[in-house]
């Protein structure tokens, strides 16, 4: 038997019962002779049971109206968010046809191409983030500073898409091709973050 | 520590998956002194405990749908709760290293009276080792569950417990009780 008394290291384990530690045979063994091992293990096991003894805190404020109250804000805000890209994309579609329609010119025609792709491209995106349903996951706080970051900017980028309309007709195409594809890039961003977010939750 | 038992649990978590708004507060009554607890022995303060409270049901209600029922759903809340307050102490990394210095601290042959409280000791604990402490020896996590929610190592874990039982003995300056 050795002579040298256990670390706490050895104590724990011995207490857990945990012989993945290198020398827990030996430590075991030297509980059995030692005294002042012994005494120190049952102080261990005293520890943690005052621990597990300890009165249970109760908060003093009831969370679950405020819980509530952000998942109807949750809601509002998908709703609100589809409302709002269903009408930007009505108003933009009737841009490209009168604006379209005066212009000759080869790159405002392209123009008018890039911006039927870049609505169409950010629609498709509305919906695949739709079908993944991100207000049923969970996400680490990280995540969630990132997406509230993409999606803060993807509003900035709506109200400017939303004041477009009293643009002159020829800067107006340009302004919202710009803006569409804007968009289109941060919504990639947002789809991106949702399908590959590492949760540290084992759901 | 045991939860509270939520009579029929599986009819009110089948209802709470289908939204159901009564069945969601039912979790909440049930289950939200423990998850408090749980966060205020890891977090230092009642503001952070209560919004890792916040946090968790607002998390259990957005994403009951994906509990699949595997293990007891007080285990479920309870491992969102942890991972919840963990969260909370890297963001607010308010210290990682004891408060006190051992030679600061009562010896172990000090008198009862200069003597802390386990209370007082707990939480004195640096952040991660206080976390450690409670999750293994009072919630029952595994090293290697402690390892995977902090993004450590399973020695991490073990030697945080370790050094947190070494400090506690000598500020508690125990004595055998028979």
């Amino acid at each position: 038997m050795s002579t040298e008394h256990l670390t706490m290291a050895q104590l724990v384990a011995v207490r857990d019962g945990d012989r993945s530690e290198p020398a827990f045979a030996e430590a075991h063994r030297h509980i059995g002779g030692c005294e002042q091992c012994r005494s120190e293990l049952d102080r261990l096991h005293q520890r943690t049971a005052r621990l597990r003894a300890l009165t249970r805190l109760e908060p003093d404020t009831d969370q679950f109206p405020v819980v509530m109250a952000r998942l109807a804000a949750d809601r509002r805000h998908v709703r609100h968010r589809f409302a709002a890209i269903a009408g930007l994309a009505a108003a933009a579609a009737l841009a490209i046809t009168v604006v379209g329609a005066d212009l000759v010119s080869p790159p405002s025609l392209d123009a008018s191409e890039q911006l039927r792709t870049a609505i169409s491209r950010s629609q498709l995106l509305e919906q695949t983030l739709h079908e993944y349903n991100p207000e049923q996951r969970v996400v680490d706080g990280r995540t969630i500073e990132l997406i509230i970051q993409l999606e803060d900017r993807i509003a900035a980028v709506d109200a400017r898409l939303q004041e477009v309309a009293h643009l002159e007709r020829g800067k107006r195409l340009q302004t919202e091709v710009a803006l569409w594809q804007e968009r289109v890039g941060l919504m990639s961003a947002l789809v991106d973050v949702h399908l590959s977010r590492a949760t540290n939750v084992d759901l | 520590m045991d939860a509270m038992s939520l009579p029929d649990t599986d009819a009110v978590v089948a209802r709470a998956k289908r939204g159901d708004p009564l069945a969601l507060e039912a979790l909440y009554r049930a289950y939200s002194s423990q998850v408090y607890n749980l966060a205020r022995r890891i977090c230092r303060t009642t503001e952070d405990a209560e919004d890792v409270l916040q946090e968790t049901f607002y998390e259990v209600c957005r994403s009951i749908r994906n509990y699949r029922g595997d293990g007891s759903i007080w285990g479920w809340i309870r491992t969102v709760a942890s991972s919840k307050a963990l969260m909370r102490l890297r963001r607010n990394k308010y210290r990682d290293t004891d408060q006190l210095n051992d030679e600061l601290a009562p010896a172990r042959s000090a008198s009862p009276a200069l003597r802390m409280d386990l209370e007082t000791a707990m939480s004195r604990l640096s952040d991660t080792a206080r976390a450690v402490v409670w999750l293994h020896d009072v919630e029952g996590y595994t090293h290697e569950e402690i390892a995977n929610q902090m993004g450590r190592t399973v020695s991490f874990s073990k030697s945080q417990l370790a050094r947190a039982h070494a400090r506690l003995r000598t500020w508690l300056g125990e004595e055998v009780l028979t």
